[in-house]
């Protein structure tokens, strides 16, 4: 709701009360969600610029070049609030939004990801979430043919209350059909299509703008409903459209509805919009101006159409059956002027409406002193045992149950589906990207900066692990509530944190989305959601290159560690399972080795003389090279007495999650080329074993037996499930 | 010769097969929306109908598209002898018309499932297997009713009459319980029909075409489909 202070200014503003749907109109506009009126002072921090960059932060989707006459278009958002009240429909019509808003600069659809976060299954409620989200997901994203090929899922208690439900669209589109997100001719119709309007998602941007309170319910008929067929229709009346180049403007409905929609069309062309809610295809007869006018319901695009393009427009659309109204025109008068049966509903300044609003006070509280102090560290007995408890930790564990209900090879496009480090989609022109997404939200809560830059540098890993160099990234960073200090504290680190890492790695931010309020009152008690800064890269494998997958594939080839291993146990999955719960400080963030171990393994990709490849993430050495022998019929013999770095103990060696480290799998004749790259290249390397004929996983000081090692790692999440 | 490619409302599937089949030297496809009717189909030589949600599988999958007008069509093509492919919502459409014998009903497990999974093809020869007998193909499937099921006479004829063409194995080819991804009954992936020239099947042959995508099993399918076409 509009704050006093926001009223009182409006008012003074235009020298008058306001109508019931100016009200409304402002409400959800200078909403959290759609005026980020307490982020947008930080976004200066990102690196947003470079010469790929076609189109950057601020339209439906960003653009990037990727050559040979193509550009791919990138979109990600978040639809929280909405899952945690109505996990299929919020979740659906999540991605429903997302594909929208990447359709509207016109690209074509061509992958899907998800980014989910939700307290421990292992409770009936969280697993119900769970379930009903991946349903509403599943459902949606497979109904429109576009393949779901990436994301990642984290259980912790602090999202008991707030579900976390992120997706990510991405697009392809040929420069010469984009359609930007603006109004710029007076006299351009607005021609709004795809479905009707109704009364669900009445300010939906208003609801997830506040935390939850006791009475959830009541919140349901602020959650959209989505209609998967409807969309597809969209989509095809939409390439029409696109392809016969009649748009000069297009902009989806999301996030305040037709307010928002034509708002930021105008606001964008520096015009302004004459909207007569008469004219739209209604779903129920009697919706006022007010309700109409702020309505999300699904499915709807807004299109700028030249006069003499509209009977064309509209001859596609019958064609197309998919309902469309003329609603309104483009004008020169710098309002958004709404109109119910020729009487003025609501008439405000663009500049007021859309980013007019009063700038908030927001204080940076101190963060909580995290100690580098291990003193809770002892060498265990068994170490089979710590990494059998691994394998099976939830954080860990196998996701197939998950993305099993994704359609990931529709279109026929997907090179690498999902299970491997990073999604791989076949681009025209043979062009292969790679797209992975990642947060560590335990290191983010421990500390914000360090965690969102190794988060960051997490995902970056992933991308170079299976030999592709970086080349965009796109967030949606989901924290608490903005007024709490303590909460906006962890929000400005986290963005000082991506800020740092964009600039260190020379690789723009082209597109994402806050969320906050992600918190909720218990018993009088906050419950905030750890900061989840979701952050998703994108690479290019260049110069013919195939990915570079995590299976051990050829007997008798060397494996070697790269970069050094440090006692960084903090904050780590095996503190998680020895302790059952995080403390200290968290690995850091170090991006002179990150960016050298970079360089050198993408050189080793590019001659070829990787065979197969992890990065080093949670769960250290130990469950990186589990990962890379639970889906092969070889095995390893390793000895990590000598791994380079300063970790002592042998828990260390196994178990740290120091960043900048690799496993690659380099035959023999292969390796001098290798070592002398990492020489060159300043990176510490070492052979730490060898791949073998057997089925097994030898350690050295012990083996993990492998058929017990894959049912912990199967079984950790389907046992809450099935 | 032609090969009509059916597109019905919620169809997604259907420029993968056609970009396939333009792939294969003859496949000559062209795309039918269902709402063209039977006369779209007067040159058609062949049809493929595509997987995807038509009419949003509201009702059952396949239920609504297989009372549409476009099905008289398609029925008269079947009986004439020309080949016809149903994959995934394709398949369900067929049995749904009756084109096929038994039911496709809700996985076992209740959710949709997509993945990898390797078929092993019959040891008779048809129309669509030419070449492939007995091999184990490794093809992906995505579909939420997948789950074969039809009455124990008609498991019987389809046996003894060798229409039973895929079957859900292991890599080494056996068609085990832990193999079946779905549920269906003895590991059904695909049947024929009386003929012989009317194909269903769960897996997606479309998908397995290129070696990029990680396998090329699936084009051997399609060729013979295009093959068979030509024949007629």
């Amino acid at each position: 709701m509009l704050t006093n202070e926001e009223l009182t200014y409006a008012k003074t503003h235009l020298g008058r009360d306001l109508t019931q749907t100016e009200l409304n109109m402002l409400d959800v506009l200078w909403s959290e969600h759609c005026s980020y009126k307490s982020s947008k002072r930080w976004f200066h921090l990102f690196k947003t610029e470079s010469k790929n960059v076609y189109l950057g932060i601020g339209e439906g989707a960003g653009l990037v070049d990727i050559g040979n006459g193509y550009l791919v278009g990138v979109a990600m958002e978040s639809h929280n609030h909405p899952s945690q009240i109505d996990p299929y429909n919020g979740a659906a019509t999540g991605v429903g939004g997302i594909i929208r808003d990447v359709i509207s600069q016109g690209c074509k659809a061509v992958g899907l990801m998800n980014c989910l976060r939700f307290g421990s299954p292992a409770k009936p409620k969280n697993a119900y979430l769970l379930e009903q989200v991946v349903r509403g997901i599943s459902d949606y994203g497979n109904s429109v043919g576009i393949p779901t090929i990436g994301g990642e899922i984290e259980f912790d208690d602090s999202y008991e209350e707030n579900c976390l439900v992120n997706v990510v669209c991405i697009g392809v589109i040929k420069p010469e059909y984009v359609v930007r997100s603006s109004a710029s001719t007076p006299g351009h119709h607005l021609v709004m299509f795809g479905s009707t309007t109704g009364r669900d998602g009445i300010a939906g941007v208003s609801f997830a703008s506040e935390s939850f309170s006791d009475e959830e319910e009541e919140n349901r008929s602020a959650v959209q409903i989505g209609d998967p067929l409807a969309k597809k229709v969209v989509i095809d009346a939409l390439t029409d459209l696109v392809h016969e180049k009649l748009l000069d403007g297009l902009q989806d409905f999301g996030g305040g509805g037709a307010t928002s929609a034509a708002g930021e069309l105008a606001k964008k062309g520096g015009t302004g919009v004459e909207v007569h809610v008469d004219q739209f295809p209604l779903r129920e007869p009697d919706m006022r101006a007010h309700e109409i006018i702020i309505s999300e319901s699904q499915e709807r695009m807004l299109a700028v159409v030249a006069p003499e393009n509209l009977e064309r427009v509209i001859e596609i659309l019958e064609k197309n059956e998919t309902p469309y109204g003329v609603i309104g025109k483009v004008t020169s008068d710098g309002h958004y002027t709404v109109l119910e049966k020729g009487e003025v509903k609501a008439r405000l300044p663009i500049d007021l409406l859309v980013d007019g609003f009063p700038e908030p006070e927001r204080d940076v509280g101190p963060l909580p002193t995290r100690s580098p102090g291990m003193a809770w560290f002892k060498e265990p007995d068994d170490y089979v045992k710590v990494i059998l408890d691994l394998l099976g930790s939830l954080n860990i564990c196998d996701r197939s149950w998950v993305y099993q209900q994704y359609d990931q090879h529709v279109q026929t496009k997907t090179v690498v589906d999902i299970g491997e480090n990073a999604g791989v989609l076949e681009f025209p022109m043979g062009k292969l990207l790679a797209f992975k997404s990642d947060c560590n939200s335990g290191y983010c809560l421990l500390d914000p900066f360090h965690g969102t830059a190794n988060s960051a540098a997490e995902a970056l890993r992933n991308i170079v692990a299976i030999g592709a160099h970086p080349i965009f990234i796109a967030d949606c960073l989901n924290f608490g509530n903005p007024e709490r200090p303590e909460s906006y504290a962890q929000f400005v680190d986290a963005i000082r944190g991506l800020g740092q890492f964009s600039h260190d790695f020379d690789i723009p931010v082209i597109g994402g989305n806050v969320s906050l309020y992600n918190e909720a009152l218990v018993d009088g008690v906050v419950r905030r959601i750890n900061p989840t800064p979701q952050i998703m890269l994108a690479g290019m494998i260049k110069n013919d290159g195939m990915p570079v997958r995590r299976n051990l594939i050829t007997p008798w080839a060397n494996l070697s560690l790269t970069g050094e291993t440090h006692p960084e146990l903090n904050g780590t999955e095996f503190q998680r399972v020895v302790l059952g719960d995080i403390k200290g400080l968290p690995p850091r963030y170090r991006p002179q080795e990150e960016l050298k171990a970079m360089k050198a393994m993408l050189q080793a990709h590019s001659q070829g003389l990787i065979r197969s490849c992890n990065n080093v993430g949670r769960g250290g050495i130990a469950i990186s090279l589990m990962k890379m022998v639970l889906n092969s019929p070889y095995g390893f013999k390793l000895d990590l007495e000598e791994a380079p770095g300063s970790a002592r103990s042998f828990a260390e060696r196994l178990f740290s999650e120091s960043g900048a480290r690799y496993i690659a799998e380099v035959s023999e004749t292969s390796q001098p080329e290798f070592m002398s790259i990492m020489e060159e290249a300043g990176v510490r390397v070492c052979e730490v074993g060898l791949v073998v004929q057997d089925h097994l996983a030898d350690f050295g000081r012990f083996q993990v037996p492998l058929d017990e090692a894959e049912e912990w790692f199967r079984s950790g999440l389907r046992k809450h499930m099935e | 010769m032609t090969t009509a490619v059916i597109r019905f409302p919620g169809t997604n599937n259907e420029y993968d097969v056609i970009s396939v089949l333009k792939a294969i030297p003859d496949g000559d496809p062209y795309l039918v929306k269902s709402r063209d009717g039977a006369k779209a189909l007067k040159d058609a030589d062949s049809i493929v109908i595509p997987g995807g949600f038509s009419y949003g599988d509201y009702l059952r999958a396949g239920a609504v598209a297989s009372v549409g007008d476009i099905m008289d069509g398609i029925r008269e093509l079947a009986s004439g002898g020309k080949p016809v492919l149903g994959i995934c919502n394709g398949f369900q459409i067929l049995t749904e018309a009756g084109l096929l014998p038994g039911v496709l009903l809700a996985n076992e497990s209740a959710h949709f499932i997509c993945r990898w999974v390797y078929l092993k093809v019959s040891s008779g020869t048809t129309t669509f297997t030419k070449g492939l007998e007995d091999a184990v193909l490794r093809i992906p499937i995505a579909h939420a009713e997948g789950n074969y099921y039809c009455s124990a006479e008609e498991l019987d004829v389809l046996k003894s009459n060798g229409r039973v063409v895929f079957r859900y194995c292991d890599s080494e080819g056996e068609a085990s319980i832990g193999a079946n991804p779905n549920g269906s009954i003895e590991n059904i992936a695909g049947i024929v029909n009386e003929k012989g020239n009317v194909l269903g099947m769960m897996p997606h042959p479309e998908r397995a075409s290129r070696s990029i995508l990680g396998s090329t099993d699936g084009l051997m399918i399609l060729e013979n489909f295009v093959r068979a076409s030509k024949e007629r």
